[in-house]
């Protein structure tokens, strides 16, 4: 005889009332959870494409559009820049890095960007097979990408016109995949990397009902810049806001105006999961404080027997605490997987970032803490109540 | 080895009930009598330290029942009074042993399990210890409680109506092992009763008055 097998003994006296309340809980913190993970994994994976670039140069328009489309590879871009400008600003003293990209072909949904070996540097990307692009029309796989086209070094495909799958195919000039990328987590998985000039060559020798662009203005899409300084911060975005055609945009500003945006959304949630947890507090409290009044001639009995109005304490909370425990590990369990379902819509959605929620850890542990503190907290009233119990007036039957 | 003088014991703030005198050896036993609704067991509790309010004197063996407090009076009570109540009142959703060694556990003194085996076979109820206590018939579940009583060797079992609401076979059969269990223990044992089939076996005698 201990005392969990005495609480035990009392809790599975009320099974309905409990699983609910549990199930109450257990929502609550599931809802809590996943959306802390969620907003996690979405967070890693934007510092992650990120890649540390400070300032992302594109043709005026949104600065959002502008980062969505050249670090997330989510939106169109705005347009091209030429690559006299790219070139100028690339060479300022205050860049330490920069890197050209150029965007607006796919193949089968996986956009190819023309750029230079400096791109897979940003993400810190090494080959698995094969090697790098030594000149156009050669092709190197991001892992995600490779692995949805099953293609691998030594096969061919072509690209078509437009950002995501089209029929508007440019059948003249196929790549060659020579590599394949590890994976990294970062937006790098999901593209087709090729050399800038591969895009050139196409648009330069375009099929005949297209336009081709000229030769001698050719352009990109947007320069993606690392600063060597502060001093970079401080200057860089003015010097290229006052060129007419060009529009600085800083990725961690328009990141955090992104997130913000998708914010509302979460808070909405967050209040959501706050009242769930809110009803499980008091529905545990009215079970509690209903369990107790349906057993005070037991907890007179107990007393009776020689315990301490303590013991009675520390049954109602031991019981608060059982039950609370288990609804935050069912809340745990439910809330991980519904973040794990969330990833895997987003990785549906070939467009959206693939979701990772951070690995088991912490944040668990604080949601079964927490899940303990609201059911023990909600215990505190019946408990007392129950260490008063009054054995001289519940057992004097007659 | 049980005194009680001049004990008057109530709920709330007034005794309701008195006695004059209350002697038992111990291994012997006593009845409290009188109408029901009079406040017999009021009184019985007071014996054990439990009423509101309570005057007079109660001693047990050498301990002055009614000078004890809190802590004191809660293991004395645990470690030297055996209850059984009307109601039986076995836990639900424990076994028959476990319920047994709920008195231990309530006690805070350690739990023979031997002998709580060995008490349930004497009663007769051995092959019920690992059954759910829901599950006993009223005899076996009164044998159990009469055991629980039992099980710490007390000075004192005090019983609240044990025969009430039993066939006259039942009865007897009830009054003897309560009767034995005070005789194995070397306990005094004291029924609170209206019961004339009772009456007739036990000579000790305890009218109680109502205070008006």
């Amino acid at each position: 005889m201990n005392l969990l097998k005495l609480v035990w003994a009392f809790i599975r006296r009320r099974p309905l009332t409990w699983a609910f309340n549990v199930l109450t809980l257990s929502t609550g913190v599931a809802v809590v959870l996943a959306l802390v993970l969620v907003s996690q994994a979405l967070n890693d994976r934007f510092q992650r494409d990120l890649a540390g670039v400070d300032l992302v140069i594109g043709a005026k328009g949104s600065p959002l559009q502008i980062v969505l489309s050249a670090v997330f590879q989510m939106d169109t871009p705005t347009g091209n820049i030429s690559l006299e400008d790219a070139r100028r600003f690339g060479a300022s003293a205050m860049v330490a890095r920069a890197v050209p990209v150029s965007i607006g072909d796919n193949v089968k949904g996986a956009r190819i960007v023309g750029t230079t070996l400096d791109y897979p540097k940003l993400y810190g990307a090494d080959l698995a097979q094969g090697r790098w692009w030594g000149q156009p029309m050669e092709a190197v796989l991001g892992a995600s990408a490779a692995q949805r086209l099953g293609l691998k070094p030594g096969d061919s495909f072509v690209g078509a016109h437009g950002l995501v799958g089209s029929a508007d195919l440019h059948k003249r000039f196929p790549y060659r995949v020579v590599g394949v990328l590890k994976p990294t987590g970062a937006v790098i998985d999901r593209l087709a990397l090729t050399d800038l000039a591969s895009v050139w060559n196409i648009h330069e020798h375009p099929d005949p009902d297209e336009a081709a662009t000229d030769p001698n203005h050719r352009e990109v899409t947007a320069l993606l810049i690392k600063y060597r300084s502060a001093m970079g911060a401080l200057m860089m975005p003015r010097l290229v806001a006052a060129s007419p055609n060009l529009q600085p945009a800083i990725p961690a500003i328009e990141s955090a105006r992104l997130f913000s945006l998708l914010g509302v959304g979460a808070e909405v949630l967050q209040g959501v999961g706050a009242a769930i947890l809110g009803l499980a507090a008091i529905g545990f409290f009215i079970a509690l404080f209903g369990a107790v009044s349906q057993r005070r001639r037991d907890l007179a009995l107990i007393r009776a027997l020689g315990a301490r109005s303590s013991l009675l304490l520390m049954i109602v909370a031991l019981e608060a605490a059982l039950l609370g425990f288990a609804g935050g590990i069912v809340g745990v369990a439910a809330g991980r997987a519904l973040a794990a379902y969330a990833g895997r819509v987003s990785m549906a959605a070939a467009s959206g970032p693939t979701l990772m929620p951070p690995s088991f850890g912490a944040i668990d542990l604080a949601a079964v803490g927490a899940a303990l503190v609201l059911s023990l907290a909600a215990s505190i009233g019946p408990a007392i109540i129950a260490s008063r119990t009054d054995p001289a007036h519940e057992l004097a039957g007659g | 080895m049980l005194l009680a003088v001049d004990l008057k014991a109530g709920r709330g703030d007034k005794p309701v009930a008195r006695l004059d005198m209350l002697s038992v050896e111990a291994g012997q036993a006593a009845l409290l009598v009188g109408p029901s609704g009079v406040g017999k067991s009021t009184l019985l509790l007071a014996l054990a330290g439990l009423a509101h309010t309570v005057n007079g004197s109660v001693h047990i063996g050498r301990t002055d029942v009614l000078a004890l407090r809190g802590a004191a009076l809660d293991r004395f009570r645990g470690r030297h009074i055996g209850f059984v109540f009307q109601d039986i009142h076995l836990l639900p959703g424990l076994s028959t042993l476990d319920n047994l060694l709920l008195s231990p556990f309530a006690a805070g003194v350690g739990q023979d399990r031997a002998r709580a085996r060995g008490l349930l076979e004497a009663l007769g109820v051995g092959d019920k210890a690992d059954r759910p206590a829901e599950r006993l018939s009223r005899g076996e579940a009164q044998r159990a409680a009469i055991a629980r009583a039992m099980l710490l060797k007390p000075q004192l079992i005090l019983a609240d109506e044990p025969t009430a609401s039993l066939d006259d076979a039942s009865a007897q059969a009830v009054a003897d092992l309560l009767l034995d269990a005070a005789d194995q223990t070397g306990a005094a044992l004291i029924i609170a009763t209206h019961d004339g089939r009772i009456k007739a076996r036990i000579r000790n005698q305890v009218t109680v008055e109502a205070i008006a």
